[in-house]
């Protein structure tokens, strides 16, 4: 019974978001005031819809109700209760269901802490949040309805949920993501209500720029947390790999970082009001085109999705319906009273700019290239081509220096015109003293010094300088200054922590394969690696051969045990990496294969400063949420 | 007063640290010296680190073509297996990077290696991030206030 | 011309969509190969049946033929196996094995039991011919025309519709 609770709720959320989705607008555009409802009222209903409907599917997870063929798809009778919970987003049907959640989420949020005197426009905010959520809902019941029964006979037991999922981070990266990405809806309904009504361009910047800085933060933390995930998860040490399904994710963050950079120009000196309106539409194209790349099934990606051309069918066609249609009301606009503030090549107006610009090319190139192997083959009849890493690597480099250059003198720039470039030597000796100190504790820590990682680090450290801006003139005392910027300088030491972190990953990694039986000793760098031990190991749902491997340096001794496990249901093994994690480097080792009776091979990493890339994520996230927040408190 | 001391503090630190960097990095000239190989228990033993280093890196850019959303470093399957060790035969042959990637797309087709050929169908991918950057960047530069 | 810059992202997104649209028809995942009219590469490798005999390129005399990539834990192998053995029973062209990474008796055991279409198997333990050949799985099969080079691969269970398709073209060339 439950199950068809949740999917009649599911269908009453779909009728109301249909009628939030045209009342509002009949109301402003016809002028039937007597239809007039109270979109505070209808928004907090949706999110009581849709809650009790996502606290059904996770109800029906929770007492494994096989007869819903979803449940029996994703989980199995033997998964621990935690993870039964979490497979409810696991997969497509779910994750929809907690997408729409989120949206309503957001719309709640801008409902209530927006505060204009204008009706009118607040209503027709609502209203196309309400169309996309309707389109959505539409989506969801037509081509993946969570409830689906499997009748008369269901099955007695689950199929089980993808075991490389069966993991913490990996139950909290989706739900973030999903936030992050249904958040760049506010902005994209804001922009095109703004283009309906004519709106001044600070008025309508102030309304969308907490929205756009929260989805960033959510973004994020999601996008780390994937690939956080992936470092351990997937076993071979890597924690970016230029996949389809995690630029999907880059691109609208991408966006999502330039349009909350193009909003501050926007709200602070009412220029790039076009501008900001275009990246607004299409942060929120991208993170639907994202979801079309991923689960239509056109490109090869490491994402387990069910794949289905019908529902890539659906997305396009509501991504063609709201991005064409946007920019169809952007074209016939008339932008007539556009303010001209004058703005000189050297001031902030002209760097916000060119962070866009960069920002903006980059993410075209990203999404370019994703897609380019299926233009490829169209173009050359069947001829197939890869990119990936090596390719983004060297596309990512020059916008990377440019943006992080630019990012280090962001700061010091001034509204119109900078006066002075004076700070530029102060500027250039104290990120060189950074830099040379950093290099000097990386030669302490690791006896060698790689010419590669260079460039990397100045311009860490470039920004680092930059960011905490301590050789510029000012009144206030240095932590009081500070203190005014914390959100900012979160974001951007964030951004320096990040670009040490992959700058010294990339070019002091040391792998090896090895192969051992207990007992056995080699030598890795200044490592000497020990195979203690291995024991089979009965997990709740797995059976696995778990071994001990010790690391020695002279000092220190770590026992590390990587797994390599059999999921009962499924059959399907899962190699599990054993990390020692620490500030400066993770030893990391993962099974491979048991070549004969008691030998095995071993994959043995040592990942210095890769901990840097999440710590500056996460402040880069930290920085945004704050940034976000004190857009409330402003006003 | 408190600004000179300041600076003539940071001047002797940057001396400090310009003369350790000439110092390491003459040394580092001697520690890239192919030292002492131990590799009776490597999986893929090499008499030489530049191979080594070679093997690896070459591992992470060839793409496995069974499992297609791993390189052969992540994947563990059979024919990323097979394909490691004819990998291994050519570097321990000596073969360079550009050979052992056309002896494999001989074979394989362009699929397998990540970081695709410049050839005419490829110049958009390789050159148009670029060429737009710098189209874009003259466009604004020009005409900046009309349109934004 | 205001107007027309106004409409420039519509056109860009309105041309991706039609891009992206037209992706999303039914997408054959197989590989291309890239010895699509290359001579069959040379071999050197122990025939299944008798381990002393020797094979090599030379072997693969009567053309054109089919290869035939296949191994006892392929379970895609044992569907197409009664289709090689129409092939082989209606003498339409020669097949050859190429036993991929298999148990030599539990391969010799499968076709003691379900019939031989093979003229021989190459016995290709270490996959070594297979990665000449660019072979990525099991079952595959390739067509080699009367010169000794390779016209077409087809990755996938073979049967009437692929052989129609596919493969029967260069046969009657």
């Amino acid at each position: 019974m439950i199950p068809e609770f949740g999917h009649l709720i599911l269908i009453v959320h779909l009728v109301l978001s249909l009628l939030g989705g045209t009342l509002p607008l009949l109301v402003v555009y016809a002028n039937y005031r007597s239809l007039e409802i109270s979109i505070k009222k209808l928004s907090v209903t949706l999110f009581i819809l849709i809650t009790i409907s996502f606290l059904s599917l996770i109800y029906s997870f929770l007492v494994d109700d096989f007869s819903v063929a979803y449940v029996a798809q994703n989980s199995n009778i033997n998964l621990p209760v935690y993870y039964k919970f979490a497979a409810t987003w696991g997969a497509h049907e779910g994750s929809l269901v907690l997408w729409i959640l989120a949206m309503n989420a957001w719309l709640i949020g801008f409902i209530f802490f927006t505060h204009s005197k204008d009706k009118d426009f607040l209503a027709t905010v609502f209203s196309i949040s309400c169309q996309v959520i309707f389109a959505f809902s539409l989506f969801t019941l037509f081509t993946s309805n969570p409830f689906e029964r499997i009748l008369p006979i269901p099955p007695l037991n689950g199929a089980d949920l993808n075991p490389s999922l069966q993991d913490f981070a990996f139950t909290v990266h989706p739900p973030l993501l999903y936030f992050g990405y249904s958040g760049l809806l506010i902005p994209f309904a804001i922009a095109v209500s703004a283009m309906l009504f004519k709106k001044d361009t600070r008025e309508w910047a102030s309304y969308s720029r907490p929205w756009t800085l929260l989805s960033c933060s959510f973004l994020t933390l999601g996008i780390a947390l994937g690939s956080w995930w992936a470092y351990y998860e997937l076993g071979w040490g890597g924690w970016w790999f230029w996949d389809p399904v995690e630029n999907a994710a880059f691109v609208p963050w991408l966006l999502s970082v330039a349009l909350f950079h193009s909003l501050i120009t926007s709200q602070n000196r009412g220029v790039f009001g076009k501008w900001s309106i275009l990246l607004s539409i299409f942060a929120f194209a991208t993170s639907l085109l994202g979801t079309f790349l991923v689960r239509s099934g056109i490109l090869t990606s490491v994402h387990a999705f069910a794949l289905d051309p019908e529902r890539g069918l659906f997305i396009l066609a509501i991504l063609a319906f709201f991005v064409i249609g946007s920019l169809l009301i952007y074209s016939i606009t008339d932008f007539g009273h556009v303010e001209e503030n004058k703005y000189e090549l050297t001031s902030k107006e002209f760097g916000f700019l060119l962070n866009n610009l960069l920002l903006v090319v980059l993410a075209i190139s990203i999404l370019f290239g994703t897609i380019f192997p299926l233009i490829y083959e169209a173009f050359t009849g069947g001829k197939q081509i890869s990119v990936g890493a090596p390719y983004f690597e060297i596309i990512l480099f020059p916008f990377a220096l440019a943006l992080g250059l630019l990012q280090g003198v962001a700061l010091y720039l001034s509204w119109g015109k900078s006066s002075s470039f004076s700070f530029l030597p102060r500027l250039f000796i104290e990120s060189l003293s950074i830099f040379s100190l950093i290099i000097l504790i990386l030669f302490v820590l690791f006896d060698n010094l790689y010419l590669s990682s260079f460039a990397t680090i100045f311009l860490a450290s470039w920004i680092l300088v930059g960011t905490l801006q301590i050789t510029k003139k000012r009144n206030l005392s240095y932590w009081n200054f500070l203190r005014k910027r914390l959100a900012v300088t979160f974001a951007h030491a964030g951004m320096a922590i990040l670009t040490i972190g992959v700058g010294v990953v990339s070019s002091y990694s040391l792998e090896k394969e090895i192969i051992l039986s207990p007992g056995d000793s080699t030598e890795f760098s200044d490592q000497t690696i020990n195979f203690q031990s291995i024991d089979d190991l009965l997990g709740p749902n797995y059976t696995s051969k778990s071994a001990v491997v010790s690391f020695e340096d002279g000092s220190e001794l770590s026992n590390i045990v990587t797994e390599k496990r059999t999921y009962l249901p499924s059959g399907q093994i899962t190699t599990e990496a054993g990390i020692q994690a620490d500030l400066f480097k993770d030893l990391y080792v993962s099974i491979g294969d048991n070549l004969q009776s008691n030998i095995w091979s071993f994959k043995i990493q040592i990942k210095p400063f890769i901990r840097w890339i999440w710590l500056g994520a996460l402040l880069i996230a930290i920085g945004s949420f704050l940034a976000g927040v004190k857009q409330f408190k402003r006003r | 007063m408190k600004e000179c001391g300041k600076k003539n503090f940071l001047n002797i630190l940057m001396n400090k640290l310009i003369l350790f960097l000439l110092f390491i990095i003459c040394s580092l000239q001697v520690s890239v010296e192919e030292g002492q190989v131990n590799f009776d228990k490597d999986a893929y033993p090499f008499t030489s680190e530049t191979k080594e280093s070679l093997f690896y890196s070459l591992l992470n850019e060839l793409r496995c073509p069974k499992c297609q959303s791993s390189n052969l470093a992540g994947s563990n399957s059979p024919i990323s297996n097979d394909l490691k060790r004819e990998v291994y035969e050519l570097v321990v042959e000596g073969k360079s990077s550009r050979q052992i990637k056309d002896h494999l797309v001989d074979r394989y087709g362009n699929f397998i290696i990540y970081n695709p050929p410049i050839e005419p169908a490829t110049y958009a991918l390789w050159f148009g991030p670029f060429i737009l950057i710098l189209l874009s960047a003259l466009v604004i530069i020009l005409v900046r206030k009309r349109i934004i | 011309m205001k107007k027309i810059i106004d409409a420039l992202p519509l056109v860009v997104f309105a041309s991706l969509i039609i891009v992206l649209f037209s992706f999303l028809s039914d997408k054959d995942d197989q590989l291309e190969t890239a010895l699509i009219d290359s001579s069959f590469p040379d071999f050197n490798l122990g025939s299944l049946s008798d381990e002393s005999r020797l094979l090599t390129k030379q072997d693969i005399i009567k053309l054109p033929a089919l290869i035939n990539v296949w191994a006892t834990w392929c379970i895609a192998c044992r569907v197409e196996h009664p289709f090689l053995m129409k092939l082989k029973e209606e003498s339409i062209l020669t097949i050859y094995g190429l036993n991929y990474k298999d148990n030599k008796l539990k391969a010799l055991d499968l076709l003691e039991r379900d019939g031989n279409p093979f003229e021989f198997s190459i016995y290709d333990f270490e996959g070594r011919l297979a990665i000449d050949l660019g072979v990525y799985g099991a079952p595959e099969t390739f067509f080699i025309d009367k010169n000794g080079l390779i016209r077409e691969r087809h990755v996938g269970v073979i049967d009437e519709r692929v052989w129609e398709e596919k493969f029967s073209k260069y046969l009657n060339e």
